[in-house]
């Protein structure tokens, strides 16, 4: 390679378009500075920092996106990095969850003392991997940041490392998650060695870049090693998003793990990973329709009915929040699906997964506030009298439950609407009665958590009352916020439409 | 040059599902984690091969990214091994169901 190439290379390494992973990194290390070398009664005020430079860096992110939008998207780093106004949003998307996952941690470390600024780095840079991993163009790109994702993750729900069930919930998760890493990367090697093979028709020299390979396997569809490489990568990306048959590792990793890094989990990493499939079957695998369409079909209908069957008998509610969102994940692959012929799923898929988060981050946070010291046994009847304890509590729970069960006037109605239209267009009937199906089944288990919090208040007059749960008014507010936030995107969905279509 | 092309995938296989088929039958978990990088390292062989015989340098750069990602996995899985045992003195998966209703 002669000179001139070195400097195109050079020229294309824009290391200033990537500044918001590049400051999340900075931020980590800050913050791990700052606990390093402050005397041990100064450090109070390090988490605090962490969520308000997060505050300030969503801010900047948010404008950004505003500013760029309909910017022409183009790749960086000679093909590694796909920069897009999409992307944009969705950095906007993680760095919003990692802030109310720093405001669930908040919470949770008054009960536990544990140490708290380890927790807020491997957040953040987990984050930061993230919002790499979905603007990623090229296999090596997406398995370091998919990796780095994966491995801040086993940190992140092992670390109440004095309760043995955040251990074992950690252990649970390395084993398997490690074991789908490999899968995905015999994928990634398979596909890598038949694109490269000069006895096919358009082999390409550059066999790991999407866009070669897009190329690649259109004139190769049919290639036994192609389909064993695609599906490989396909089960890889299924366990993030816990489709069946990889969901094993849900109900447990959910019960063990912080209740800050199961919201996490459930929300971010969920996220992550249906961007990812959506970038895959609209990039690489577009032209293996003809065996991923049936596949993600039969995959989404077993998911849908399998989470919400498992979910209805379940009395521990971090495990009724998984199981829930496998069936969420199944609803989620329904547009994924549609995607092969609606070119509008992808975003009635983020519409969903932003409804998502705000009915989720509303409910964990209400069951961060009422979680006792033992955080894996939250259990339905823990919320008895809820209403009682704590109205504003309560109130909050039923809008994220509401949302959650897809009940209008909620944002979540809107959401599952959305996807449903998309499952329509794409005639894709048999996969709208199954989700209907699931929705309605989910009724019956969200419900009977909202009647634990509201109905069940038959007591014996010599009996005491309940103690209440104290809440001060920060916490008012953005437990209230949230809570607004999915009534009023539920009647007015014009900002998030304007955002997103 | 073809057949031993072949020799070196078929190599890569076996290990791939001796590694694959160890995760899933054996209890002990160090056991199991050994599996686990054997599936990694299997990655890795086919991946210099398939460098080698379609003469482009990625496949043997994509392995030093995952030697490093395997390392930062073997210390973090290691670390959770370590504070799980002192909790429950022992190693065997079938011992850990304390998370199961």
């Amino acid at each position: 390679m002669n000179a001139s190439a070195f400097s195109v290379f050079a020229e294309n390494n824009q290391w200033s378009v990537l500044w918001p992973e590049i400051s999340l990194g900075l931020i980590a290390l800050i913050l791990l500075l700052l606990d390093c070398f402050l005397p041990k009664d100064k450090r109070s005020f390090v988490p605090g920092l962490a969520v308000f430079l997060q505050g300030g860096l969503f801010l900047a992110v948010s404008v950004f996106f505003i500013e760029s939008r309909g910017m022409d998207a183009f790749y960086a780093f000679n093909g590694l990095i796909y920069m897009s106004s999409f992307g944009s949003l969705l950095r906007a998307f993680f760095l919003l969850s990692s802030l109310l996952v720093s405001y669930l941690a908040l919470v949770y470390f008054k009960k536990q003392p544990l140490p708290r600024t380890e927790f807020f780095h491997v957040m953040l840079i987990v984050t930061a991997a993230m919002m790499l991993l979905v603007q990623s163009a090229h296999f090596v790109m997406f398995f370091v940041a998919l990796e780095t994702v994966t491995i801040g993750f086993y940190v992140l729900v092992a670390y109440c490392r004095t309760s043995a069930f955040s251990l074992e919930a950690g252990l649970k998760y390395l084993i398997l998650g490690a074991l789908s890493s490999a899968l995905l990367l015999f994928g990634i090697v398979l596909l890598y060695g038949v694109a490269g093979n000069p006895e096919l028709p358009a082999f390409t020299q550059d066999s790991m870049s999407f866009l070669s390979l897009q190329t690649f396997i259109e004139n190769n569809a049919h290639n036994a090693l192609v389909q064993l490489g695609v599906l490989l990568v396909i089960s890889g990306v299924a366990f993030k998003i816990g489709a069946v048959p990889f969901q094993i590792w849900i109900p447990d990793v959910y019960q063990g793990a912080p209740t800050p890094v199961t919201a996490f989990l459930a929300v971010a990493s969920k996220t992550a990973g249906f961007m990812v499939l959506l970038n895959l079957i609209q990039g690489p695998f577009a032209s293996m329709e003809y065996l991923l369409k049936p596949l993600l079909s039969a995959v989404a209908v077993v998911t849908i009915l399998f989470g919400n069957m498992a979910a209805l008998s379940q009395q521990n509610l971090k495990r009724l929040m998984g199981l829930s969102g496998v069936a969420h994940a199944g609803y989620l692959l329904v547009g994924v699906v549609a995607a092969f012929h609606v070119h509008w799923a992808p975003l009635a898929v983020l519409f969903y997964l932003i409804t998502y988060l705000l009915g989720s981050f509303a409910v964990f946070g209400v069951m961060a506030h009422v979680a006792g010291e033992q955080d894996e046994a939250q259990e339905l009847s823990d919320y008895q009298d809820l209403a009682q304890r704590n109205t504003t509590l309560a109130s909050v729970l039923t809008m994220g439950l509401g949302s959650l069960a897809g009940i209008p006037p909620l944002v979540g109605f809107i959401g599952k609407v959305l996807l449903f239209i998309a499952a329509f267009r794409a005639e894709l009937y048999t996969l709208l009665g199954v989700s209907i199906l699931g929705v309605v089944i989910s009724i019956y288990y969200y419900f009977g958590w909202m009647r634990e919090a509201f109905f069940r208040s038959w007591h014996a007059p010599q009996e005491a009352p309940v103690a209440a749960i104290p809440l001060s008014g920060v916490h008012v507010f953005i437990l209230g916020l949230l809570a607004m936030l999915t009534l009023l995107l539920g009647l007015f969905q014009n900002v998030l439409g304007w955002a997103l279509f | 040059m073809t057949s031993s092309l072949n020799a070196y995938l078929v190599v890569a296989g076996l290990l791939f599902a001796i590694g694959f088929f160890g995760v899933l039958l054996r209890r002990n978990i160090l056991v199991i984690y050994m599996c686990l990088e054997l599936m990694l390292t299997a990655s890795n062989l086919a991946l210099v091969t398939f460098s080698r015989f379609n003469n482009t340098m990625d496949g043997s750069l994509f392995v030093f990214f995952i030697i490093t990602v395997a390392a930062a996995e073997v210390a973090v899985g290691l670390a959770i091994i370590v504070a799980l045992y002192r909790k429950r003195h022992s190693v065997m998966s079938d011992e850990l169901t304390s998370l199961s209703h």
